[in-house]
């Protein structure tokens, strides 16, 4: 199987790196006083909220890129990096409650920041996807994509700040060990996490755009055999 | 204002699955009039828009004075006009209105709208909405609305349709009007047009020019 | 550019007074979702400054997407919108002047409900107005902004008016929150002084500023 450098590098580094975080999880970094085995869950749920950011951020830059430059790939790419932000996106939501069951009793902790936040962004980013497929193949749809993109990254820090400056309406819960005094083995644990869970990202953003950019171009291929060119 | 050369390069639009033009090489001369001629669907309208610029070209490229179409600077826009198969305007506003909402669009709020309409036989409706115009009223009321800044570039989409025989002979005069002054570019279905003006004629079949 | 975007706000207010199509509509609406959102959180729940706070908020917020649904319709009844685009204007000006008409309805209708909100919960005194009220245009001006943008995204989507809501309803949700506690604090809680208030001219300057980058490349085909 010939698979592209692209593909290979992170698709390695994924299946190191995420186990590997398992295994130190589990082995070696000591339970948490408070919250025993299930603040675990920190060195997964966490490190996905954050690549679900940088995946969005991938798809604003690439979205920027095409409205500059106006070529195919930057679209299908903003695409890419938007499905992959709200694939991470939907498991934060999976892993938050189980978490916050583990760790709260309750399904949902509204007290949980970072999942409000996501709650926002989630029901933006499948907007984006209602607004992509509501609109023919063309020019109007992937301009439009890259604008929603874009107005999505203005949207996340504003988010944060909201759910903050709302703190009288959502008590907030402060989580112990997330903070910056949290012990050496924690900090490289959750690394670790982080850069496998960015190599999966990196994973999936590079399988799927190969597949949607072979598909444009056999697309392009049977419309010039058919002699119809552009 | 100097009128402009229109040129279209290897200009291809495609809507989804539909090859609307199809590698569409034209130059228009700076003050040159044209006539596109071809059946519905031909790909007239779609050639108009795109010299607009109000389609980006799927490959290929629309020029007006070698500046993409699509990016037309507001000067350049400024000198343009387009009357495609509706009437651009608003239904609630009155004739006047809405002409100098357009003066106004364009910088001359000084134009006097009120001799345009009486020009064209709609002095009388001046001041009426609309919405209750007839719709040979509105093609009459929307050429009037795109010479009425005096361009330098007139793009016109089967501008006769429904006019009578009024209208049909305030647009030709419209059209002489303008021969060798401005760039005019026509889709008709009108045969005899290119010979009363003894200009070139286009004719467009399937998305290619003939 | 102000001038064209002010002559096209201007167009769209005409309009409206002439037709009275969406003002009214709205002023209903309104009435109608606090009356809703007040029986349906019957009880304890629905009792009190802070369930007041809420259904005003949630009201003005529907109440903003019934009227972004018309945004651009006189536009498109006869293709006004190409005109609009082939003037010699910045294409940002054609949707801040139709932003700022959907701003000048939001204020007309709140103008009512407000009055109306007040006479309903608060039989002896509410909260301080000012603020309640300066939390209002604000959050207006970003609704109005980021929903008309929506709405031009929209523009040409076969499933246009179910899609925008779905558009505009997840980017307003912050104006929600900070809108609210704004509110609570106009009850005399502790929200943080004027935090709220400053969240909301934030949200304004920042979708400002990206959605009149982005406007430029946005009408067009």
């Amino acid at each position: 199987m010939i698979a592209r450098p692209a593909t290979m590098i992170p698709l390695i580094l994924s299946s190191i790196l995420i186990p590997l975080t398992l295994a130190m999880a589990f082995w070696w970094t000591a339970e948490d006083i408070d919250q025993g085995l299930s603040q675990k869950i920190f060195y997964f749920h966490v490190p996905i909220a954050l690549t679900s950011y940088v995946a969005f951020g991938f798809g604003a830059v690439s979205a920027a890129m095409y409205l500059w430059r106006r070529t195919e790939v930057w679209d299908l790419r903003s695409y890419v990096g938007v499905h992959s932000g709200t694939i991470f996106g939907t498991l934060v939501l999976l892993t938050g409650p189980i978490w916050a069951k583990a760790s709260w009793g309750v399904w949902w902790n509204w007290g949980d920041r970072q999942i409000n936040v996501f709650l926002i962004l989630f029901l933006y980013y499948c907007a984006y996807f209602m607004l992509r497929f509501s609109l023919d193949e063309g020019e109007r749809r992937r301009t439009a994509s890259a604008v929603f993109a874009l107005l999505g990254v203005g949207l996340i820090p504003l988010s944060f700040l909201a759910v903050r400056i709302a703190e009288t309406l959502i008590h907030p819960t402060v989580f112990s060990s997330s903070g910056a005094a949290m012990p050496n083995s924690f900090l490289l644990t959750f690394l670790v996490g982080f850069a496998g869970m960015l190599s999966l990202m990196a994973l999936l953003i590079s399988v799927e755009l190969r597949g949607k950019r072979t598909a444009a171009r056999v697309l392009e291929l049977q419309r010039a055999a058919r002699g119809e060119d552009a | 204002m100097l009128p402009p050369e229109v040129t279209l390069t290897e200009c291809s639009k495609r809507f989804g699955e539909r090859l609307a033009l199809r590698k569409a090489n034209l130059t228009i001369a700076a003050g040159e009039t044209i006539v596109l001629l071809g059946p519905n669907g031909a790909g007239k309208s779609t050639l108009l828009r795109l010299a607009a610029g109000l389609l980006r070209p799927t490959a290929g490229s629309a020029r007006i004075n070698g500046v993409d179409a699509t990016s037309a600077p507001r000067n350049l826009r400024a000198g343009m006009a387009y009357a495609g198969h509706r009437s651009q305007l608003y239904r609630g506003l009155t004739a006047r209105e809405n002409l100098e909402l357009h003066a106004r669009l364009h910088g001359q709020p000084d134009i006097d709208v009120l001799a345009l309409l009486e020009q064209a036989g709609l002095g009388d409706r001046a001041e009426e909405r609309i919405d209750g115009f007839s719709r040979g009223m509105l093609q009459r009321l929307a050429l009037v609305r795109a010479t009425a800044h005096h361009p330098v570039l007139l793009l016109l989409d089967e501008p006769a349709s429904g006019l009578d025989a009024d209208g049909r002979a305030l647009l030709d005069q419209t059209l002489r009007a303008g021969l060798g002054i401005r760039t005019q570019v026509i889709a008709s279905h009108d045969h005899d047009l290119p010979t009363r003006l003894a200009v070139r004629t286009i004719r467009l079949a399937a998305g290619s020019i003939a | 550019m102000i001038a064209a975007a002010l002559s096209i706000a201007r167009v769209k207010f005409v309009l409206e007074i002439r037709r009275r199509e969406v003002i009214f509509a709205m002023l209903l609406f309104i009435a109608a979702t606090i009356v809703i959102v007040h029986f349906a959180l019957s009880g304890d729940a629905g009792a009190g400054n802070r369930a007041a706070a809420g259904m005003l908020w949630a009201a003005v917020v529907f109440t903003a997407v019934l009227g972004l649904q018309r945004t651009f319709a006189a536009e498109q009844e006869e293709g006004a919108l190409d005109a609009l685009l082939l003037a010699p204007i910045d294409r940002a000006a054609i949707w801040i002047g139709a932003a700022l008409a959907q701003f000048g309805f939001l204020i007309v209708v709140q103008l009512v409900a407000v009055p109306i909100w007040w006479l309903l919960f608060f039989q002896n005194g509410g909260p301080s107005l000012p603020t309640v009220l300066i939390a209002l245009v604000l959050a207006d001006l970003g609704i109005a902004l980021v929903g008309t943008l929506a709405a031009a995204l929209a523009l040409g989507a076969r499933t246009r008016d179910v899609l925008l809501p779905v558009l505009v309803l997840p980017l307003v949700i912050p104006i929600v929150l900070a809108g609210v506690t704004a509110t609570y604090g106009a009850f005399g809680e502790e929200v943080g002084g004027l935090r709220p208030l400053g969240f909301l001219a934030l949200y304004d300057l920042v979708f400002v500023a990206l959605a009149w980058g982005t406007s430029e490349h946005l009408l067009g085909d």
